[in-house]
């Protein structure tokens, strides 16, 4: 058993990485333990409000690389510790066993060379998979510069793997990780992706990343502005066919005179993931999204600022508009837009139809009318203040008092068809 | 009228075979006061006219028997209503009406079978087992609806290997998976022998629940909102 000290150095050197979905992958239990749940599961909640779904542990937090926001970096004077293959395979069948998990996440610092963590990362998934019979979930983290051979080999065993690029351009990765280049990070994802399409074009047994491959971006530590992480994130998705990528808000974990002192913020993290859901689920393409001056509004989702911006394509009639319309409209979210369509094939939907089917309108209502009846505000100005208003109180506090009155009044006015957002789909635009 | 019926799925139709052509028709399960004037049938499970009505139902919508049975496992007091005037709709409309969301009995069904597979799909991840002395693994839940069975073919795939029991403590039952069959059976008390290294582990997972957390993100409402306080009775982490 892993003593507990050494649990809890590898699991701080881990928790960072915000990637957690167990998702994407339905395995088979072939006679032993565990299988994998295509729609993914949580099993636990922390303070953080962050699910665990994978154990999330570092096979070793002993690095030779230096990167400037890394906990683990080699100058850092942080305990050290590196776990042996057998005590991470011992920990996943109990914890999984007892329902703990949903599967293994592992990661590594670079321990002597890429090359000896990479193997490592090979012999310990290998192990869990023949030796102790793990059908679970499992996701590998990629060691930049490793031989190609083993990492391919790591990916007959893996669900997913993922090289962290974590700062989105080649000059701040020059600055802040010396020891990692672009080159580094985005060939090994080209060829497992390459490799992938080959593998299931060749229909050939067993599996090759069944769940794809996934990056992470620090947002904040340097100074790249929304527009160009987006166009990198949708250049991923469409080239490289990657499944996820995920965005961290900096936090000032490690002192640094190149890295700022204030934390990324929360709140622009929130919009590049809505960003990002426009893109992956919505059909937008990332020059409607990014605005001039290539950062996302605060004030409002980058959904509501691209209607905003195109104010002349609404109020659309909910009965008659496609659903690829419907999808634009801010406030309708795909489930919504699904029952919508469905909904309106019986009968002519009115507002309180919407509202009974639990369409939220608190913002689709300035956008939207149904069976010609409009229930919003027309004039913009207003609908700008309104529209800001309803978002968080943090926002709200930034405007005036005076702006903030005269909107509470508005607000009231059209109180009858306005619905309370649910924290979840705000907060995680989640399907 | 207000018709009685037992509770069970029988009852159910039969009662619902029963109060089909009355209006003002409250069919339910639970024990009421009855106002002045109201009058009440008692309804007598009668498995032929059941077995009738289901077939009736079944030739409308291939799938309403699963709808009832997600709603008859719901905790709210309007389920059996609920569910009445769902499956009524189905026999007047003579077809599926699932996707007629602008039909008031269509929408509270469909939110009532939500909230039953929303529960059973988290509890895929809230269960939480303790190994016995014998190996066997062993689960209390404490579910808002009558989710217990729904859980077994989800565990059974995962460790087939393991004995388990999922106790549900509310309802007074278990569903018990022997190493080959699954059954059902009502459990009041059980008292677990815990084997050696359980709370060794118990420890080791409390340990990584500590560590894994970002101290500087603290947002305890969302996660209030995922994992709602009343899921944590049996979660070891959240106890000392």
């Amino acid at each position: 058993m892993i003593s507990a000290d050494k649990l809890s150095i590898l699991t701080n050197g881990a928790k960072y990485d915000v990637s957690c979905s167990s998702s994407g992958s339905s395995r088979k239990n072939e006679g032993g333990m565990g299988n994998g749940l295509a729609a993914g599961c949580c099993h636990s909640f922390t303070p953080d409000g962050r699910c665990i779904s994978l154990l999330k542990i570092l096979l070793s937090n002993d690095c030779i690389f230096n990167c400037k926001y890394c906990v683990n970096q080699a100058s850092a004077d942080v305990p050290r510790a590196t776990a042996t293959p057998d005590e991470i395979c011992e920990l996943v069948i109990d914890f999984y066993k007892r329902n703990y998990i949903e599967g293994l996440f592992l990661s590594s610092a670079v321990h002597i060379s890429p090359n000896h963590t990479m193997e490592q990362l090979l012999l310990t998934v290998k192990k869990l998979r023949t030796e102790y019979g793990f059908h679970g979930y499992i996701h590998v983290k990629g060691i930049p510069r490793a031989d190609e051979a083993i990492v391919r080999e790591t990916a007959l065993y893996a669900d997913r793997m993922s090289y962290n690029i974590e700062l989105p351009s080649e000059q701040s990765l020059k600055l802040l990780a010396p020891q990692k280049t672009k080159e580094s990070l985005l060939l090994p994802m080209k060829s497992l992706a390459k490799e992938r399409e080959v593998f299931k074009a060749e229909k050939r047994k067993g599996h090759f990343l069944p769940a794809g491959q996934t990056t992470q971006m620090i947002v904040g530590a340097s100074p790249e502005k929304d527009g160009q992480i987006l166009r990198l994130t949708e250049s991923l998705y469409r080239a490289n066919g990657l499944k996820r990528v995920y965005y961290s808000a900096y936090v000032p974990v490690v002192h640094n005179s190149l890295l700022p002192d204030t934390p990324g913020g929360a709140l622009r993290e929130h919009r590049l993931y809505q960003a990002d859901w426009l893109l992956r689920f919505y059909g937008f393409d990332v020059e409607e999204i990014v605005p001039e001056g290539e950062n996302l509004p605060t004030e409002y989702d980058p959904k509501c600022a691209w209607a905003l911006r195109n104010l002349h394509l609404f109020p659309l009639e909910v009965n008659r508009a496609p659903l690829e319309m419907l999808l634009r409209v801010p406030g309708i979210g795909a489930k919504s837009a699904y029952r919508i369509t469905e909904a309106r094939r019986y009968t002519s939907l009115t507002f309180e139809h919407l509202k009974k089917m639990r369409v939220v309108l608190k913002r689709a209502r300035h956008f939207i009318t149904a069976s010609g009846k409009f229930y919003g505000v027309e004039n913009e100005t207003a609908l700008r203040g309104l529209l800001a208003a309803g978002e968080t109180a943090k926002n709200a506090a930034q405007l005036s008092i005076f702006t903030d009155l005269q909107i509470a009044r508005r607000e009231t006015q059209f109180m009858l068809y306005s619905n309370a957002e649910t924290a979840r789909s705000a907060l995680t635009g989640e399907l | 009228m207000i018709y009685f019926y037992d509770g069970s799925r029988a009852g159910f139709l039969t009662a619902f075979l029963a109060a089909f052509n009355d209006n003002e028709a409250i069919v339910t399960s639970s024990q009421r006061q009855l106002t002045l004037g109201q009058e009440a049938v008692f309804v007598q499970t009668n498995a032929e006219r059941a077995k009738k009505a289901e077939a009736r139902l079944l030739s409308f919508d291939k799938y309403c028997m699963q709808d009832l049975n997600f709603l008859l496992r719901c905790s709210d007091e309007t389920r059996d209503q609920t569910a009445f005037e769902y499956l009524r709709l189905i026999a007047t409309k003579k077809r599926p009406v699932r996707n007629m969301l602008a039909e008031d009995a269509v929408i509270m069904a469909s939110n009532l079978i939500g909230k039953v597979k929303h529960e059973a799909e988290r509890f895929r991840g809230f269960v939480r087992f303790m190994e016995s002395a014998s190996g066997a693994l062993y689960a209390p839940i404490a579910p808002d609806h009558d989710i217990c069975d729904l859980l077994v073919g989800h565990f059974r795939a995962r460790i087939p290997n393991f004995p388990f029991v999922i106790h549900d403590v509310k309802r007074k039952k278990a569903t018990v998976y022997d190493g080959k069959n699954v059954f059902c059976a009502p459990l009041e008390n059980a008292e677990v022998m815990l084997s050696a290294t359980e709370e060794a582990w118990q420890a080791l997972w409390k340990n990584y629940f500590e560590h894994v957390n970002i101290v500087e993100r603290e947002r305890l409402k969302q996660q209030r909102g995922y994992l709602p306080v009343r899921y944590r009775k049996f979660m070891p982490e959240f106890h000392d």
